[in-house]
């Protein structure tokens, strides 16, 4: 069973926000509104600190909190693991954004084509689905590949089917260590982040 | 819906090849150029200021009109008050202007040109202006250095050095094969575009081992796998004492010393004037039986202006030798004093450096067996300019030299010439010159032939032998000095005046120079100065007309890409792209070739501007295409022909392409061969070697310099002259800017902290600050919203987050909000980009100043190459 | 010590949610006070029902679509925000009910109330996002709470005994339930709130409710210190407490070598 995941290199990534762009430019998001952004993290003290750059945005959880809170139905999830939203149920309540660990959500009265209801990464789904129904591979083919992932000028960013054990996703995660954003929570996020080479 | 090819070369690290995505003649999207993924080092990915391209196009605030001033007051304060004109008016005005000049003469009373022209963002503008270039060849003598950025915002030494001795305009680790790599505040990640992005991520992954020196710690820092938080402008002692181990403290074997001894002037002879003894018959420097040798020979020492110092047998030691006594002082405990980098941190570094280095292993690459070297020092700005610059670049290329990591695999390369020439052939530029050494266009300073009449306001010719005398040479002189001696000449120059007409182009001096609020001062008082606008800004709020030309995705031009360029752009492939209108221009935006061509009809230049159009000026010769020099083409017929003469050259005669080819395919390329990255292979043919340790040529121009100025009764530039030195020795850098605050009237005391700026990934080079989207994901980054200062430093000054903060120098000050990190040393602070808008919209209201107006602008803070550095000492305290 | 993106509040429900929790609460406890210790009257019954009408109506200004408010009742399989709608329903139907016949009825609208307000606990600590709120422990808070202000505001309609027992009793359950809750989370946007919900709201009403039995009035102090001090908790647990979890990096990214 497809399941798609998103898989952000930490070591590649540098914080330059060409990701953000491109999903703003495709996603045609309103001021404010970032479904993906790069966080810029320091961690210690001087001199004895480090500095991470960090693509944050929707997991696409398998078991994600914000569509169990969601009293509409909007969000959804799809069979392969992407997490919907049906602007057309969707009350704009919220309580998706405060159910999401991630701080993934937002909610806009100046998004044009999307006013006052939830929005967040779609993982560019309706690329994806074109592109596979030309018979293209996600992650691969740029027509069939998210925004973010065309645009990563690191290379840090690589989408695909994780279910798929030779994909390029799963080649990544075999051969690196990586973990996922507040594992403790049991979401089961489908971002992973790679660290190191796998010992 | 259609998608356009095109090209972004906001940034000196472009260009990127992308498409636009055009629905109902409306541009909606960026996205790389997917189909150039294996053309482009960078995997044809588009740089995140590219994005901001499609709001630029339909910025609410764009001039789209041409625009006159109706108020003749020019003044910070003053509204220019200006109101649409026709294009006819527009271009009418400046042609009447242009013709008065040309009736009065091209030059003016002190032999300056009439007409300047000043273009930003380090050459980038060029990707954008069309055929102006051809119109300002036309119309003869420019002033084309009065500098907006250059010198105190740019790697002006390395830019200088550089070329001279490796043809290094910037110079790059090879990044593909580095695996050791010391950059002193190199912040590549943030400068060096997609293509410095893209490998070095590579090379990380791949293990190369990055140690950013620095004294915050910078995005570059943040992806090193160590970080050393350096005194700020003390980075050459940090050099010097890393040759001091590899000299003083390895095992001589750890160096190259085959590299040395054969392909660089280490085995020289020098006599004891310091000039190198040579053969009485031939006059070529003697070079000795060993690296470290005192040899006596029956030989000449000649000295500055050809003089001859001492002849007969004379006693010689070897270049080599001087260089190991020299560096003797500089230890590691030396450096620790200065740069409060512990001792043993510095000599680890060395160590691991010289570890890596490999030396006397080889790679074969293209068929070619070459050595490999894969240790690299890179260098970044205020490091490489200002004073410290020439030891820096110094110490950088010996600490190639000495494990022959110099212009070979794995170590550092030159990217691009500028001062020599073709300018599109670096290979080709190698060319021999006296001692067996690589030649440089010096400017003469012999008697006979030394400039003691400026062509140009900056003086370069007369001042800079280095620069030499090219197009670049004017904008790569002393720029401020255009600016400074506006109002006091120093004796020995014909007095500087203002241009008559002034022409702008991608420039914004009034924010990016130093000294900002003097610049203001003196634009006001340029009688014309017309801007070729996209929206209004803090200089041409000072100009007298406005014109619109058609933007980044409305226009027509044709550039080179590929081989080896600026920064990191090292390519397995060379051609052209097309950079096309994706949509119609906006307003009465035009063409910038229309513009150039509707000038060169009116001021009657028609046919030498299309002449000089065949000869090559849009980038490419015309030949078999040659326009028909008698009328006026509309831009599509000239790069009509620029496209075909591009195609058939790239075709070597068998395609001639027009520009309906290129609008559909965007770009043509053909391989560049990777060997061609190397000079060093290059030099070995030709029996030429890199002039290192041992600075003699400079000691001899430096001297014979020193001689016409004083003959000229010039004395102010005697600080400089000490520049010149054979083998530099340390001097206390950061003291040249501490004594500039006191020379303010400030007390070192007072002023604790060291104000730094560092490049913006989302900002540098790109004119972009009107763009709210940029600002959006800028904002991302930390910096952008204030001054970067060290948190527990700030808990000591029960300084918090957000508080509002006024940094200080004896004469000015700015307002910035608190942004509290720990990644920054206690005694700096910094403020990213340079902001400080006042004019441009959207920019205006960021609340984000710039360090530019408190770098105080001086001759003591000018160096030999005419540069200086953006760093100041400054106060800091909560503003009320 | 992280100086990245630290947690920050958040910023998608504020005091209009807030009041829901706050009104709705007390409202939901005036009801189940009403029917345990003044069991034919309709005066709180219709004050009760306003609470949670005005609560809900706050509630449904801060949505994004509000002409599509009915959509809240679409997923009753998981939602906590359904159910508590249909238990507002319910409390409505009922309570309607009782305004009419208090008995048999102002039992049955107390047992919805008590589903309401148990509902709001548990749409809380279904927000997984925010920590402070999604402690196992909110739930028992969030219902102590809204029994002890509820039973507050009876006591302007009586001083019944019964009332002022089970009053006391809900002020050492929201007192139980806080400390419950306080050795979960701490937040040092809920330190001055929970020092008066102890001080005051717990310690200083026991006391006033005990004088009480001499001076009845200083009842109504206690209900009005009771409901005050709940009241401004919730909110700060709405509106301030409610960090997000921010982000946290388990591991540092090797940057080339090590």
């Amino acid at each position: 069973m497809t399941t798609w995941a998103m898989v952000a290199d930490l070591r590649r990534c540098v914080g330059c926000q060409t990701c953000t762009a491109a999903c703003k430019q495709t996603n045609d998001t309103p001021v404010g509104v970032q479904w993906r952004r790069v966080l810029d993290m320091e961690v210690g003290e001087y001199p004895d600190v480090r500095r991470a750059f960090v693509p944050v945005g929707c997991m696409h959880c398998d078991d994600p909190p914000c569509m169990h809170v969601c009293p509409s139905t909007a969000t959804r999830k799809r069979a392969d693991g992407i997490v919907t939203i049906d602007y057309d149920l969707c009350i704009g309540c919220a309580y998706c954004a405060v159910a999401c660990p991630y701080q993934a959500r937002y909610k806009s009265s100046e998004d044009a084509k999307r006013p006052d209801v939830a929005t967040k990464c779609t993982f560019c789904v309706e690329r994806i689905d074109a592109g596979l129904a030309k018979g293209l591979t996600a992650g691969v083919d740029p027509e069939a590949t998210p925004a973010c992932v065309n645009s990563c000028i690191a290379q840090a960013l690589h989408f695909g089917d994780v279910a798929d054990t030779t994909s390029n996703v799963s080649a990544l995660l075999a051969e690196n260590q990586h973990f996922r954003m507040h594992e403790e929570l049991g979401t089961g996020p489908r971002f992973y982040y790679l660290w190191d080479k796998a010992p | 819906m259609k998608k356009v090819a095109t090209y972004c070369y906001q940034c000196v690290a472009g260009p990127d090849l992308l498409t636009v995505k055009v629905a109902d003649g409306v541009a909606t999207e960026v996205e790389p150029n997917f189909s150039a993924a294996d053309v482009h080092p960078g995997g044809g990915k588009v740089c995140v200021k590219a994005y901001g391209l499609v709001q630029k196009t339909y910025h609410p605030d764009r001039v789209l009109r041409p625009m006159k001033r109706t108020n003749p007051k020019k003044g910070h304060g003053e509204d220019p008050r200006f109101v649409p004109i026709s294009w006819d008016e527009a271009l009418d005005t400046v042609a009447a202007k242009l013709a008065d000049v040309r009736a009065r003469g091209l030059v003016d009373e002190s032999g300056y040109p009439r007409v300047a022209a000043s273009f930003g963002g380090g050459g980038t503008p060029q990707s954008y202006m069309g055929s102006f270039p051809a119109f300002l060849s036309a119309w003869g003598p420019v002033d084309m250095g009065f500098g907006s950025g250059q010198g105190v915002k740019c790697y002006h030494s390395e830019h200088l050095y550089g070329e001279l001795w490796h043809r290094g305009f910037t110079v790059s680790p090879d990044t593909p094969l580095t695996n050791y790599l010391i950059s002193c505040g190199a912040n590549v990640e943030a400068s060096g575009g997609v293509a410095g992005v893209w490998r070095h991520a590579n090379a990380r992954e791949r293990g190369m081992k990055r140690v950013q020196v620095e004294p915050h710690l910078s995005v570059t820092g943040a992806c090193s796998a160590e970080w050393v938080p350096i005194k700020p402008k003390t980075d050459a002692a940090f050099l010097y004492a890393l040759l001091h181990v590899m000299l003083h403290e390895a095992p001589r074997e750890k160096l190259d010393l085959e590299f040395l001894y054969r392909h660089t002037s280490s085995p020289y002879l020098v006599g004891a004037n310091g000039f190198y003894l040579r053969e009485p018959a031939t006059g070529q420097p003697i070079v000795a039986a060993a690296l470290e040798a005192k040899e006596t020979h029956v030989s000449l020492e000649t000295g500055a202006d050809g003089e001859l110092l001492a002849e007969g047998s004379l006693e010689g030691e070897t270049a080599f030798a001087k260089l190991v006594a020299h560096m003797k002082p500089y230890s590691p405990e030396w450096a620790e004093r200065i740069c409060d980098v512990p001792a043993a941190r510095v000599r680890r570094i060395a160590n691991e450096y010289l570890d890596a280095a490999c030396v006397g292993q080889t790679i074969e690459i293209e068929g070619k067996t070459l050595p490999y070297r894969p240790v690299a020092v890179s260098l970044g700005k205020t490091v490489t300019n200002g004073w410290g610059g020439y030891e820096c670049c110094w110490a950088r290329t010996l600490l190639a030299a000495l494990v022959g990591a110099l212009e070979t695999p794995g170590g550092i390369l030159g990217t691009t010439v500028r001062l020599n020439s073709p300018l599109s052939q670096r290979q080709r530029s190698v060319r021999s010159g006296p001692d067996g050494l690589m030649g440089h266009p010096f400017n003469p300073t012999d008697k006979a032939h030394w400039s003691a009449q400026p062509n140009i306001r900056n003086a370069y010719r007369s001042m800079v032998p280095l620069v030499g005398d090219n197009a670049w040479s004017q904008a790569l002189g002393p720029t401020h000095f255009s600016w400074m001696f506006l109002d006091q000449t120093p004796p020995g120059l014909p007095r500087v005046t203002l241009p008559d007409v002034w022409f702008l182009y991608r420039t914004n001096p009034a924010i990016s120079f130093w000294d900002t609020q003097a610049i203001e001062e003196r634009m006001a008082r340029f009688p014309f100065v017309v801007a070729f606008a996209f929206t209004r800004d803090e200089t041409n709020h000072f100009a007298d007309l406005l014109l619109p030309d058609a933007t980044d995705l409305e226009s027509l031009q044709l550039i080179r890409i590929g081989g080896s360029k600026f920064i990191e752009q090292f390519w397995d492939r060379e051609g052209f792209a097309l950079r096309q209108p994706a949509i119609a221009p906006r307003g009465e935006a035009r063409d910038f070739t229309d513009i150039a061509t509707a000038l060169a009809q009116r001021t009657g230049l028609l046919e030498p501007y299309n002449a000089a159009i065949n000869r090559g000026t849009l980038g490419v010769r015309l030949g078999d295409f040659a326009l028909d020099t008698a009328r006026a083409h509309p831009a599509e017929e000239i790069w009509d022909a620029a496209c075909k003469a591009a195609s058939f050259e790239l075709s070597e005669g068998k395609e001639a392409n027009g520009l309906a080819w290129w609008k559909e395919h965007g770009l043509a390329t053909r391989p560049f061969p990777r060997t061609a990255w190397y000079l060093f292979p290059t030099l070995a043919v030709k029996g030429l070697r890199f002039e290192m340790p041992y600075q003699e040529r400079l000691l001899r121009v430096g001297t014979e310099l020193g001689r016409r100025l004083h003959e000229h009764g010039m004395t102010w530039w005697d600080k400089q002259l000490a520049e010149y030195q054979a083998l530099p020795a340390y001097k206390d850098f950061p003291g040249e800017w501490e004594q500039a605050l006191v020379a303010m009237g400030g007390a070192l005391q007072d002023y604790p902290f060291w104000l730094l700026t560092s490049r913006s990934m989302q900002y540098a080079w790109g004119g972009n600050v009107g763009m709210q989207f940029i600002k959006e994901v800028a904002d991302n980054v930390a910096g952008h919203s204030g001054v970067i200062l060290n948190a527990g430093r700030a808990k000591e000054l029960r300084i918090e987050e957000g508080d509002w903060l006024e940094i200080a120098t004896p004469k000015r000050s700015v307002r910035a909000r608190a942004v509290l990190r720990q990644g920054i040393r206690p005694d700096t602070l910094l403020l990213l980009g340079q902001f400080g808008h006042w004019e441009t919209p959207v920019a205006k209201d960021f609340g984000m100043p710039s360090m530019n107006s408190l770098v105080p602008m001086s001759l003591e803070l000018t160096d030999a190459t005419g540069s200086a550095a953006d760093i100041a000492r400054v106060s800091l305290r909560k503003a009320a | 010590m992280s100086f990245g993106p630290r947690a920050w509040v958040q910023q998608h429900w504020d005091a209009r949610a807030a009041a829901n929790f706050m009104l709705g609460g007390a409202g939901a406890g005036l009801m189940i006070a009403a029917a345990l210790a003044y069991p034919d009257s309709r005066a709180p019954v219709l004050l009760a029902l306003g609470m949670i009408a005005a609560g809900l109506a706050a509630v449904w200004l801060e949505i994004g679509r509000k002409l599509r408010a009915v959509n809240v009742f679409f997923n009753p399989f998981t939602s906590w925000m359904t159910r508590e709608s249909f238990a507002a329903l319910l409390v409505f139907a009922l309570g309607a009910a009782a305004l009419w016949q208090p008995r048999p009825f102002l039992p049955l609208a107390a047992a919805a109330a008590l589903a309401f307000v148990f509902c709001q606990g548990r749409i809380l600590r279904a927000s997984k996002g925010i920590p402070a709120w999604r402690a196992p422990q909110v739930t028992l808070l969030i219902v102590s709470t809204g029994l002890a202000e509820g039973a507050g505001i009876a006591l302007y309609f009586t001083t019944a005994p019964l009332l002022v027992a089970w009053f006391g009793l809900a002020v050492i359950l929201r007192a139980f339930a806080w400390s419950r809750y306080a050795s979960a989370v701490q937040s040092p946007a809920l330190v001055a709130p929970a020092k008066m919900l102890v001080q005051i709201g717990t310690v200083g009403v026991l006391l006033l409710t005990l004088m009480a039995f001499w001076m009845p009035d200083l009842a109504l102090l206690a209900g009005a210190a009771a409901l005050v001090t709940g009241l401004w908790l919730k909110f700060a647990l709405v509106t301030r407490a409610s960090l997000n979890q921010g982000f946290h990096l388990p591991h540092l990214p090797v940057r080339g070598a090590r």
